[in-house]
């Protein structure tokens, strides 16, 4: 299951290197969103420590 | 457009500036040392009682050094969105890697009673291994540290009449002597305020930058494919090339994996890895910003087109309105100040635990340490970000016995860390271009071999 998180993270950093040619904000942007989206899903969900 | 100064008027009131740095800092390190710093275990990880606010910002301070106001401001500025993505890599490996290893190790710390990342490694591995990762731990983070000190004294230069060498010195002392007076605690404290700093700084810079131009997102285009991935600097292998060792950085670099065994319980570390990561997004977005303002200001002549990307901080800082500047070059200073010293006290626990098991020794090296690191520092070796690289790639040695030492039983490391460490060296001098694949490569391979020989034997 982490291991599915951990490439879905990867892939989805990638993205811009395939799929956004634009010369605006649009990768910086695209960055800034996916590591926000991971760093509140770590933040929300249950650590393994948690359940000591 | 920025004015640059004809010079001058900055001297007395950086001087000030930094004398008065230098007191807070020093009254600040003293009070930690009232809490204790007789045992290894409070001198060097504060007696593992660290809350949550305390270790992110001593983690996120130790983490992020002069490499990115002067670096990656610089490196923003010369290729654009690469350096953002690069960084933003960095960043969302540390996560990953932060919250599924982080509560292990910090377990296995308590667990093993483990005050050095090497003693960690050699509870399982043996104390050859241990005296090994101190080894490359030394080789690899010299240049490294000295990479905070060139980038702080080339600000310090510019800024004041204060030559590079002096400022190599003044940066030596301040590192020396706050971890050798307040252990752990000491620079866990002084680091969250210089992190404070740090932060307020780069908003104030990006404000201020900003305002000059604050057509910069309609006119963002102009810098061409700057502003995409691949492009004619950013190519896939500068990226795997500068990526791989940075993704790894959380659990390779002693000085911040060191950092796992201070939370005081399992929330307080959960609040560690979370606020470091606000301020690790906040920052980069800071930083590169600004680098990718002054690049599109360059090219409508309001701001010089620098070759040297290293100069490119030192350059706005100049031209910004003094309290402005001094400020920034603070909040520069504090940043490398906060990585080297964490770095030098995370090597003097391994030279005191796994080397020479003696407190005074640990104490002594703290002293000798920097010395080697300002006498490096001096020659200034070849670019800062080079040489940053270079550390973290020959830190991924040290990354296979790790991931062992969760996932498996294995009990044999040194081989496999001594081989990966030297293809390693052998490749960097080849300028090979996927030197840190290569070495994790052979680190794994090697390290299975080892093991799996060995339990043939035993079968």
């Amino acid at each position: 299951m982490r291991a599915v998180e951990f490439a879905a993270v990867i892939l989805a950093m990638l993205v811009p290197f395939i799929a956004i040619k634009t010369h605006d904000m649009a990768t910086y942007i695209y960055w800034t969103v996916v590591v926000a989206a991971y760093l509140a899903y770590t933040a929300f969900r249950r650590w393994d420590v948690e359940q000591l | 457009m920025l004015t640059l100064p004809s010079g001058g008027g900055m001297l007395n009131s950086f001087e000030t500036l930094l004398l008065f740095y230098a007191v807070a800092g020093t009254a600040i390190a003293l009070y930690a040392r009232k809490f204790g710093v007789k045992s290894d275990d409070e001198y060097y990880i504060a007696g593992r009682n660290v809350g949550g606010v305390i270790s992110a910002l001593t983690y996120a301070a130790t983490t992020y050094s002069a490499f990115m106001m002067v670096g990656l401001v610089g490196l923003a500025y010369a290729s654009g969105v690469g350096a953002y993505g690069f960084e933003m890599f960095y960043l969302a490996g540390t996560l990953m890697l932060l919250s599924y290893y982080g509560p292990k190790i910090w377990k296995l710390s308590r667990e093993y009673d483990a005050v050095s990342p090497a003693e960690l490694i050699g509870k399982r591995f043996g104390k050859s291994t241990a005296v090994a990762m101190v080894i490359i731990s030394l080789v690899a983070l010299i240049p490294y540290t000295s990479s905070q000190l060139i980038g702080v004294s080339l600000v310090i230069e510019r800024m004041s009449g204060i030559s590079f060498m002096t400022a190599i010195s003044i940066s030596a002392v301040l590192i020396a002597l706050w971890a050798f007076i307040g252990g752990l605690r000491g620079v866990a404290w002084t680091d969250a305020v210089q992190g404070v700093i740090m932060i307020l700084s780069a908003v104030i810079a990006v404000v201020y930058v900003f305002s000059l131009n604050p057509g910069f997102f309609g006119q963002v285009s102009e810098i061409g494919d700057l502003m995409a991935v691949p492009n004619r600097i950013w190519t896939p292998q500068l990226f795997i090339k500068l990526t791989v060792p940075w993704f790894f950085f959380a659990l390779t670099n002693p000085q911040v994996f060191q950092r796992l065994f201070i939370p005081k319980d399992e929330k307080a570390l959960k609040r560690m890895v979370v606020y470091f990561g606000i301020f690790g997004l906040l920052y980069t977005v800071l930083v590169t910003m600004l680098g990718l303002m002054l690049r599109v200001m360059a090219e409508n002549g309001d701001f010089p087109l620098l070759k040297d990307r290293d100069l490119v901080t030192p350059t706005l800082l100049s031209a910004m309105p003094e309290w402005m500047g001094l400020l920034v070059g603070i909040s520069i200073l504090a940043a490398a100040i906060t990585t080297a010293n964490s770095i030098i006290l995370s090597l003097s626990s391994m030279v005191s635990r796994d080397v020479f098991k003696n407190q005074m020794a640990g104490r002594a090296s703290i002293l000798v340490l920097t010395v080697t690191v300002a006498l490096f520092a001096s020659t200034r070796p070849s670019y800062i970000v080079e040489l940053a690289v270079m550390s973290s790639t020959l830190l991924l040695s040290i990354f296979p016995l790790i991931l062992a030492l969760i996932h498996t039983k294995f009990s044999r490391g040194l081989e496999a860390v001594l081989v990966s460490f030297l293809t390693g060296l052998v490749l960097r001098y080849l300028k090979f271009q996927f030197t840190g694949v290569a070495v994790l490569a052979v680190g794994f391979a090697v390290l299975l071999a080892a093991n799996l020989t060995k339990r043939g034997k035993i079968g």
